[in-house]
């Protein structure tokens, strides 16, 4: 690094003097966005709005952070949207490279354990990405996972991530875990419903956060495969 | 101008005019003065059985092992020179521990025979000149045996590095005859139990000495127990069905 | 961390047709350890107006003190009860007092007039008034209850369907809420009476 040279004003003192200079950069960035994910007996619903904002400016409306990974499982990555969009790549490639040594495509366990470890990894310079995986298992069960920046797992029947998450997940425990609800029967919780509260939860979520609107993608994981679904949120 | 056989011989990674690698087919020779090696798979269940030649009545014959684990669902004989296999075992299960621990999944049977082979043609000097890890062949044949979402399957890895899919094969001296004998009678039904009798039939056929519950070593892989190498008593069993 | 998070709680009011509601945790802790299970945070100003005080405990005492004085004071003074919106506009000159020394409190005010409207309302912690139509929230809890609350509240409810509403939202907002939680307290505002509640809430 270039020192900076200041000159003393007392000209008999002429003695160029050596200041160090600091730079700095920071190497993350919060991009904000929310994701939902929602485990049904034989499907599983991941949903993410697809606004990327930094500070108080929009960088873009639609800038999805939704993908499919395989033909059975969606991963979503909230957070710092580069290395969201970094480690879905370097997942991607994993997942070719397993593809050709094992002759089959990966499970979603073994994609979400895959995964835990990719984060763990980089432990001393993490991806700084709050993951959702949401899929279908073996049995052909819905399951999400949710994962912290270092590779941290847990499985769950629901869960949010983001910048909503706070917002959106007593609500989820409420409608979806039926918590705080006496006497109600958990039943199997139908698509319809599982949708109808993804869009109530985002257009909630959409009103009191600034980092969380524009548009909605809803991936829908069954046997059969995956169907995206999108609706507008506000774009204010 | 016509060269000899024995000028080929010396360069592990030279090719002979009719385009063979001698170094590797002596090892594949090698295997051929083993001691015999069965693996029969049904759809149960896989069975290994070898034969372990007891030279001296001095020698603790538990000593001899021929078959051992990869992982839980994964089992191994082997017929040449045994020596030879402690580092492909040692490869194959470092690579099935090194799976489970990245996928939570036990690996395929197919994908530790694979990762075996890989190393089987690593002899002689790379092309860049850097240190390789052998400087001759392996002078062993491998049967793993195992069970994956595809069922119970039995593969044979040679020292060339190629690998089959099995139904019945027989590996080391007396795997002509055997091979001939399985062939005979195996069959698409054959239980567990009659894979073991005949596994233990087809040895002692091809073995010199009589056989008996210390010179002969079984091994199955199934569903319930995964790999599990059969006492003294369990083997006197199988031995008493025959 | 903050001071207002010191010693955590939440604190949620909704309208209702003709009615409001207001509820708040029970607990009382020192940042992660819970002290206390019975700490009340919401007090009455009239018949028919609650004041909330989420915040620092001590100054929660303090000024649930200081305002019951002058509201004493207001009634002697002006023989009638203080008006919802007028308590509201006391707490905030009280605080605003405070300028550059502030109680670390977010108040929030719940109350029928003396037409029976309803009025909430709640303020930053040096008398900001936030008049809210629908629910005002405040507390270590805040953003679980704007999430929930958004959802589940809508115009019109009647004082059970309030009630529940209150309840649920705030029950599954503190559980997932380490600093506050440990039982609550709903109080339903109507022009006849007052329904006060206690509910159980998971423990941990």
């Amino acid at each position: 690094m270039n020192p900076v040279i200041l000159y003393n004003n007392d000209t008999s003192a002429n003695v160029p003097v050596e200041a160090p200079v600091e730079r700095q950069f920071y190497p993350y960035a919060d991009n904000g966005g929310t994701s939902l994910g929602i485990a049904g007996a034989d499907f599983c619903l991941l949903a993410s709005d697809t606004r990327k904002s930094s500070g108080y400016s929009i960088h873009s409306r639609y800038s999805p952070k939704a993908f499919k990974l395989t033909e059975k499982a969606v991963l979503a990555t909230n957070g710092f949207a580069a290395d969201g969009l970094a480690l879905t790549k370097s997942l991607c490639q994993k997942l070719e490279w397993y593809k050709h040594a094992h002759d089959k495509e990966m499970s979603t366990p073994a994609l979400a354990q895959m995964l835990s470890n990719t984060l763990y990894y980089k432990r001393f310079f993490p991806y700084y990405t709050f993951n959702l995986l949401g899929g279908i298992d073996d049995q052909g069960r819905g399951i999400v996972y949710s994962f912290d920046p270092v590779g941290s797992m847990g499985t769950e029947l629901c869960r949010a991530g983001g910048s909503s998450a706070a917002l959106i997940q007593p609500f989820l425990d409420n409608q979806v875990g039926l918590k705080n609800q006496q006497g109600a029967q958990q039943t199997p919780l139908s698509l319809e419903s599982a949708i109808r509260i993804t869009k109530d939860a985002f257009t909630s979520a959409t009103e009191r956060d600034i980092y969380t609107g524009d548009y909605l993608e809803i991936f829908i994981i069954r046997q059969e495969g995956v169907t995206v679904e999108r609706f507008d949120l506000k774009k204010d | 101008m016509f060269l000899t056989r024995s000028e080929y011989d010396r360069g592990v990674n030279t090719f002979s005019p009719e385009g063979r690698l001698f170094q590797v087919e002596y090892a594949i020779e090698a295997i051929k003065l083993g001691s015999t090696a069965v693996g029969i798979q049904t759809s149960q269940g896989v069975i290994l059985a070898v034969e372990k030649r007891v030279t001296s009545p001095l020698l603790v014959s538990s000593s001899i092992e021929k078959i051992m684990e990869i992982d839980s669902h994964l089992g191994c004989a082997m017929s040449g020179l045994t020596a030879d296999s402690r580092t492909m075992i040692d490869h194959a299960r470092v690579e099935a521990q090194n799976h489970h621990f990245t996928y939570n999944e036990k690996i395929k049977v197919e994908s530790v025979t694979q990762a075996v082979c890989d190393l089987a043609l690593r002899f002689g000097e790379s092309a860049h000149g850097e240190e390789s890890i052998m400087s001759r062949p392996f002078g062993v044949a491998l049967l793993i045996a195992g069970i994956d979402e595809k069922g119970p399957q039995l593969y044979h890895a040679d020292p060339s590095g190629t690998f089959m899919q099995y139904d019945a094969k027989a590996i080391g001296s007396g795997s002509e005859g055997a091979q001939t004998e399985l062939q005979e009678e195996y069959h698409k039904s054959l239980t567990l139990q009659e894979a073991e009798t005949l596994s233990l039939k087809v040895l002692k056929q091809v073995m010199e000495e009589k056989l008996n519950n210390t010179n002969v070593q079984l091994a199955a892989v199934t569903p319930e127990h995964g790999f599990r190498i059969y006492s003294e008593d369990e083997l006197q069993a199988v031995i008493d069905r025959l | 961390m903050s001071i207002l998070e010191y010693n955590g709680g939440a604190i949620v009011a909704m309208v209702g047709k003709n009615c409001v509601a207001i509820g708040s945790d029970k607990r009382f802790g020192v940042q992660l350890m819970t002290v206390s299970t019975e700490f009340p945070k919401i007090f009455p100003a009239t018949d028919k107006t609650f004041i909330g005080l989420p915040g620092l405990a001590t100054d929660i005492r303090t000024l649930s003190e200081r305002f019951r004085f002058k509201i004493n004071m207001y009634k002697l003074s002006e023989e009638r009860e203080i008006e919802p919106r007028t308590l509201a506009h006391l707490v905030s000159s009280t605080l605003y007092e405070r300028r550059f020394g502030p109680y670390f409190v977010e108040p929030i005010i719940a109350g029928l007039d003396k037409d029976n409207q309803p009025f909430i309302c709640g303020m930053d912690l040096i008398g900001c008034i936030n008049f809210a139509k629908d629910f005002v929230v405040a507390g270590t809890t805040t953003d679980s209850l704007f999430g929930v609350c958004e959802s589940l509240w809508e115009p019109d409810l009647e004082p059970e369907d309030l009630f529940e509403t209150v309840s649920q939202s705030l029950l599954n907002a503190v559980d997932r809420d380490s600093l506050a939680g440990w039982g609550a307290v709903i109080h339903v505002v109507t022009p006849e009476r007052v329904i006060t509640r206690t509910l159980k809430t998971r423990m941990d």
